[in-house]
């Protein structure tokens, strides 16, 4: 593994590896400690989305498209939404749109507080960590409460949203709300005078303005080089038309300014939820979508946390569509990558991997279970059989739960 | 003959390895609780650090191929033997160690500077990246503490005019009020053993979230249960040795001697854990520079108020 | 005129092949029909070099039967999507590499490559993405005519059931 003459030395940082919460091999070249050379892979968590969508109907899709991502699964379901309310001409009503705009930003709040978290335990400061996740199940708690499920929580439907929120709810989000601004602003208080933690964000993985256009990153990673892309102020969408928001940009360009940029989009983020609270519209909360989407090709875009989200939706008439495309965000974001790490340290190869807040979900994956010789392949309702028997031993019946 | 059991008894079970030996437990345990209670975690049980260390006895024991395994096998227990000896020169309380003489302070850091060459050596002859890399920067680390702590150990004993840790107890208990000339010595080696001891924000030779483990990354079973008992022992054997030079206030009486000597140790390594809980790892080349950039001239600086002070006394 | 209406004025003006085959379809999305191979090329370097756009979002490709439509997405400082189509025969599928001009739209053209077949000229080495390592050669997922139900997970084969008897 070292070539004698030049002392290199390659060292694999995944597929499995402590500083990654997902799959992903980066070959890192080594010249004791710099990095000299970087290949990036990812598609470990390939699940064919796309393909499945084509043979399901819209319905079946949304659950599909919102599980594409557990961090962003609402803006996901959002585009997908607004995709199909747009080739079958619906209208939202104000009501379901401000309220998809309430979840939205709470989406960005946990995103946010979960990658300060995780930040800070790549560099080794465990407090902060805690910390911050601990402030995050305060935003799940709310989660749950509106929609059933601390990710993935299904608020969405064609033609509007599928849960209301009366008054006890909306008081508990500005209880929290107003806890969490003062955390927060502590948090921006640590990161702007922590040395130990300024020293190790500070410079590191730099992506200068003109690199970011050679490279098209998006969402806070080139927010943090000055670049205006947040989609909420350049193309608004839903309830976005008629709130003001005020992205956040900062002139850094490395991992200390996007942690600047995330800090206070989540202060951001609180301060438009109060306004939905407030100006929250009566009415109803969905209209009826038809089954069969009209023929017709659209292109939508939404902010999600880690930048800009496309989805492309080409409907034939049939209640299924014929091609679904999904841009996660992050998928921008990898080319810049190689382009940070070389020249850099490998101690802060970790970090740098996590400033761009990678979601390396986008595909499928089949389940082989390998034991000796043997190869099991176990499908879907043979894995639920497999966790029923389980539990079961355990002295847990969970077989009566209908799919 | 009496003589000779007392010897033993002293050795092996107080102040020796067995005191040692629950002692260390028992810090890693306040350390680990307390550390969780700041960050809000409810933190482990009174017994998780024994029940580690049952644990890793009981697991097998995997050697790598490529690795050389006489080595692999001996450096858990040269770490061990090296702190456990060493423990034997510390005045626990009283003012008395189990054994003590002229130069046992030198003594003490020559075999302090064991443990971190064994996690080297163990690091490098696992032959894996990350161990390796790993060892590199142990060894990184120790060039650059091990002269701020030798220096900063060294100074009082300059004031003090003996090479005896117990005589050098012995005489900040007679003159109490020059205790307090060696504070900055004091502020200096409580950085450095943390240093020493790859605690955060010193722990980049142990780096979980870049290079997995660090040396010990291949290690598991007994061999790793060894490598755990020394960094506790360690930690007892540094928490003491700092009390002893550092803390010298006594009164005499047995009993109260020993809980002066709990609070002290204490004390101690309260301050440690605050040191952990509140910083983030430092990169390798930061803690170069600091090392020398701001440690070693201060406890340079002390050496030379300590001498200036011993030639006008 | 609004901005929209005045990028399409600019590209008939330069391009008069697009007269016609040039419209927008609603705030910020500016659509081309299928353009021929040299004629996609010549567009998007000028939109690129001439027009200031900057950013490639994707490429989208899509099965129509015969061939396979290709989607282009780029956009600039307005934030004005610009979507050129051009098709590929399924036959001789090969289209040219623009990752000289857009870094970051080397991971979609490697997509095309693993999920349609599509051979992209001068495409950079590297990893081949979304994949894995082992998966059997010819198969494209994103084409219509490949069933996920005849992949043979565990062999990691494709057996559609000309070869062998119906299995579900």
């Amino acid at each position: 593994m070292s070539d004698k003459g030049k002392n290199l030395v390659v060292i694999p940082i995944g597929p499995q590896h402590p500083s990654l919460d997902e799959p992903g091999c980066f070959t890192i070249t080594l010249e004791g400690e710099k990095v000299v050379n970087a290949i990036i892979g990812v598609g470990y968590n390939h699940r064919g989305l796309e393909k499945a969508c084509e043979s399901r109907n819209y319905y079946q899709d949304l659950y599909i498209i919102e599980r594409v991502c557990g961090i962003c699964s609402h803006t996901h379901s959002t585009a997908f939404c607004m995709a199909v309310e747009e080739l079958a001409g619906l209208t939202v009503p104000p009501r379901a749109e401000y309220i998809r705009v309430i979840v939205a930003e709470l989406e960005r709040l946990h995103s946010h507080l979960l990658w300060l978290g995780i930040a800070c335990h790549e560099i080794g400061y465990d407090t902060m960590f805690m910390y911050t996740w601990r402030n995050r199940e305060k935003v799940l708690d709310i989660l749950a409460a509106i929609g059933g499920n601390r990710v993935n929580y299904g608020v969405n439907t064609f033609g509007g949203v599928r849960r209301d929120f009366d008054g006890t709810i909306s008081s508990a989000i500005l209880k929290t709300a107003d806890a969490l601004e003062d955390e927060i602003k502590h948090y921006l208080d640590i990161a702007t005078t922590e040395t130990t933690l300024m020293s190790r964000l500070v410079g590191i993985g730099r992506l200068s303005r003109e690199d970011v256009i050679k490279f098209g990153a998006v969402g806070p990673v080139a927010r943090a080089a000055g670049i205006m892309d947040d989609i909420r102020v350049v193309e608004p969408y839903g309830a976005y038309k008629e709130i003001e928001v005020h992205a956040v940009t900062d002139t850094r360009a490395d991992v200390y300014g996007r942690t600047v940029v995330r800090i206070l989009e989540m202060l951001e983020s609180l301060n438009i939820i109060r306004y939905c609270i407030k100006n929250l519209p009566d009415g109803i909360i969905a209209v009826k979508a038809p089954r069969r989407v009209p023929a017709g090709e659209v292109i939508i875009r939404v902010e999600a946390p880690r930048g800009e989200d496309i989805h492309y939706v080409r409907a034939n008439g049939t209640d299924m569509p014929d091609r679904v495309r999904v841009r996660a965000p992050s998928e921008a974001n990898w080319h810049g990558m190689k382009h940070m790490l070389e020249g850099g340290y490998l101690a802060d190869v970790p970090i740098t991997i996590a400033a761009i807040d990678p979601c390396y979900s986008c595909t499928d994956r089949a389940v082989v279970i390998r034991s000796g010789n043997d190869t099991e392949v176990m499908d879907w309702m043979g894995l639920r059989e497999y966790s029923i028997n389980w539990y079961k031993k355990q002295g847990v019946d969970i077989s009566s739960l209908k799919l | 003959m009496l003589v000779f059991l007392e010897m033993l008894r002293k050795t092996l079970i107080f102040p020796g390895f067995l005191f040692m030996f629950i002692y260390g437990f028992l810090l890693q345990f306040l350390d680990r609780k307390i550390y969780a209670r700041m960050q809000n975690r409810v933190g482990p049980p009174w017994y998780q650090p024994l029940a580690d260390i049952l644990k890793l006895i009981g697991k097998k024991v995997i050697i790598p191929e490529d690795a050389d395994a006489k080595m692999f096998r001996i450096m858990p227990i040269v770490s061990f033997s090296a702190v456990a000896c060493a423990f034997l020169y510390v005045p626990v309380f009283g003012m008395h160690a189990v054994f003590s003489f002229s130069g046992d302070i030198v003594i003490v850091l020559y075999l302090l500077a064991i443990p971190p060459l064994a996690l080297f050596l163990a690091g490098w002859y696992s032959r894996n990246v990350y161990a390796t890399i790993g060892a590199s920067r142990v060894l990184t680390q120790m060039f650059v503490y091990e002269v701020p702590l030798f220096i900063s150990l060294l100074a009082p004993t300059i004031l003090a005019g003996t090479w005896s840790i117990s005589e050098m107890t012995a005489y900040y208990m007679a003159h109490p009020l020059y205790a307090l000339i060696n504070i900055p010595a004091m502020f200096t080696a409580l950085i450095a053993f943390q240093c020493k001891l790859e605690r955060a924000p010193f722990d980049s030779p142990a780096a979980e979230t870049e290079i997995v483990s660090g040396p010990l990354v291949e290690y598991g079973g007994r061999l790793l249960a060894f490598f755990i008992m020394a960094s506790n022992c360690e930690l007892v054997l540094l928490v003491s040795l700092f009390s002893a030079i550092f803390l010298p206030f006594m009164t005499g009486m047995v009993w109260v001697d020993l809980l002066l000597y709990f609070a002290k140790t204490l004390v101690t390594l309260s301050l440690m854990i605050l040191l952990r809980t509140t910083m983030a790892r430092l990169d390798i080349n930061h803690i170069v520079s600091f090392c020398w950039k701001r440690l070693a001239p201060v406890a340079l600086g002390q050496v030379i108020l300590n001498l200036l002070i011993r030639g006008v006394l | 005129m609004n901005r929209e209406e005045e990028i399409i004025s600019i590209l008939c003006t330069e391009f008069p092949f697009l007269h016609e085959r040039i419209s927008i379809q609603k705030a910020k999305r500016i659509f081309t029909n299928v353009l021929r191979k040299d004629e996609f090329e010549q567009v998007i370097r000028f939109v690129h070099d001439e027009m200031g756009f900057w950013r490639a979002h994707e490429v989208i490709g899509t099965d129509d039967g015969e061939n396979i439509g290709l989607l282009y997405l780029v956009s600039g400082a307005e934030n004005i999507i610009l979507i050129l189509r051009t098709s590929v025969p399924k036959t001789n599928p090969v289209v040219k590499s623009i990752s000289d001009m857009y870094l970051s739209i080397v991971l979609h053209e490697r997509e095309l490559v693993d999920l349609f077949g599509v051979v992209v000229e001068d495409l950079p080495d590297g990893p081949s993405y979304p994949l894995p390592d082992g998966w059997p050669k010819g198969n494209f997922p994103l084409r219509k005519e490949w069933n996920p139900e005849y992949l043979n997970k565990a062999a990691m084969t494709y057996e559609p059931p000309s070869e062998k008897e119906v299995k579900v």
